[in-house]
């Protein structure tokens, strides 16, 4: 299913990413009395007015549309644990804290549907607005240090929406680089003398070695 | 990868090359709009594209020289700052140009000369493409290969900015908000 949007790049379109992560689970306290559900991807249920449950956020936000239940925020969206992440995040250069992999679209979808279920929700907006922009500040300077000597890179705990954003740079960028570094294009420089008049042209291969 | 179907391909293989004739060629005249008779003589200069040039070279017919686009002059000036030589106005297909010419002239500089321009220029690239909505100034320089790689950066970060402000999840298709013209009149028109 990937590559709706661009069949050329692959890539999922945001709206796909967050389609993904509606399958994550979260926990509601229901407000009507239903029996099983059975489901392709499992059976949810039966639910019992203020007895919590675990369903996905589909099925939350459904439910959620018609005032049938609560949506009780994730323990990863209070302030004090968004505040120790964001700490984290800045003190740490180079790497990234673990998060949900799906926390920019989860967040997004609890924002706009079960707003009254959430508490201090432009704190928790403008954090989670917050880390993912150190985030991505370190992956862009993670991507300033690709050259021709990369042939992969290693991200931990990134997230599938910032995954999905670099995705399209950071592949056409490999691709170039291994293309402009194959042995195939740059040859070693001949032995004999007879190319000593073109030495001031190696200059920029110095300045590769030395990096 | 370059394809017998890939578009740019075919285009970059358009770039004039300036070739000078080893051997005569009888009835080429066309070739060299100066020319005033039907044929070519030997040691004549002239510019053909890349295809042609390559084949002729195969049958040692003609000598390529080092194409504008990678001679002293610009390697000095990519060497001075890379972010800012207009590369697109010398050879949109700079890259893909470099990596074919440089085995048929023989000179192994070409190969780093290249990988130094695009990784001094990519560097301006990435910093420049994740910023905002608004198009730098930088995107009018940059060769195609560049601009592809410009391209998929900035689309995937104004999709996911769409995204995230909103906005209706269906779109309405383009055809449908156009206002149909009226070719046919309804009838004749009384006086």
């Amino acid at each position: 299913m990937a590559g709706q949007s661009d069949p050329h790049l692959s890539v999922f379109s945001p709206p796909e990413v967050e389609f993904l992560a509606e399958d994550e689970m979260v926990e509601i306290i229901p407000k009507l009395s239903l029996g099983s559900l059975h489901m392709i991807c499992g059976d949810f249920g039966p639910f019992r007015p203020n007895i919590a449950s675990e369903v996905p956020l589909w099925l939350a936000v459904a439910l959620k549309k018609r005032g049938k239940c609560d949506i009780r925020a994730p323990d990863w969206m209070s302030v004090d644990k968004l505040m120790q992440i964001l700490e984290a995040e800045r003190e740490s250069p180079r790497e990234f804290q673990p998060l949900p992999f799906h926390y920019i679209e989860i967040s997004k979808l609890l924002f706009e549907h079960a707003h009254d279920n959430l508490q201090d929700i432009y704190m928790v907006r403008s954090l989670i607005e917050d880390i993912r922009d150190v985030r991505f500040h370190k992956v862009e300077t993670g991507l300033q240090t690709i050259s021709g000597r990369t042939h992969a890179v290693k991200l931990k705990n990134l997230s599938a929406m910032e995954v999905n954003i670099v995705r399209p740079f950071m592949i056409r960028t490999l691709q170039a680089f291994y293309k402009h570094d194959s042995p195939h294009i740059i040859q070693q420089p001949e032995r004999s003398g007879s190319r000593r008049p073109q030495a001031p042209d190696r200059g920029p291969r110095r300045d590769l070695r030395s990096r | 990868m370059p394809g017998y179907y890939d578009m740019d391909d075919i285009l970059m293989e358009d770039e004039p090359i300036s070739v000078v004739f080893q051997v005569g060629a009888h009835g080429c005249g066309l070739l060299d709009p100066g020319s005033e008779t039907n044929d070519i003589e030997k040691g004549t200069k002239m510019d053909l594209p890349y295809w042609l040039a390559h084949q002729l070279h195969l049958r040692q017919a003609v000598s390529i020289s080092v194409p504008a686009s990678f001679s002293q002059k610009t390697k000095k000036e990519i060497q001075a700052d890379a972010a800012c030589v207009d590369l697109k106005g010398r050879c949109p297909y700079f890259y893909e140009l470099g990596c074919k010419i440089a085995p048929l002239v023989g000179d192994k500089t070409i190969g780093t000369f290249l990988l130094y321009a695009f990784t001094d220029r990519y560097k301006e690239i990435l910093s420049k493409s994740h910023s905002g909505p608004a198009v730098p100034r930088i995107s009018s320089r940059l060769t195609k290969e560049e601009s592809q790689l410009f391209e998929a950066a900035r689309s995937s970060m104004a999709a996911f900015k769409k995204w995230r402000t909103g906005g209706s999840r269906l779109e309405k298709a383009s055809i449908l908000g156009r206002k149909r013209k009226r070719t046919i009149p309804l009838g004749p028109s009384s006086p």
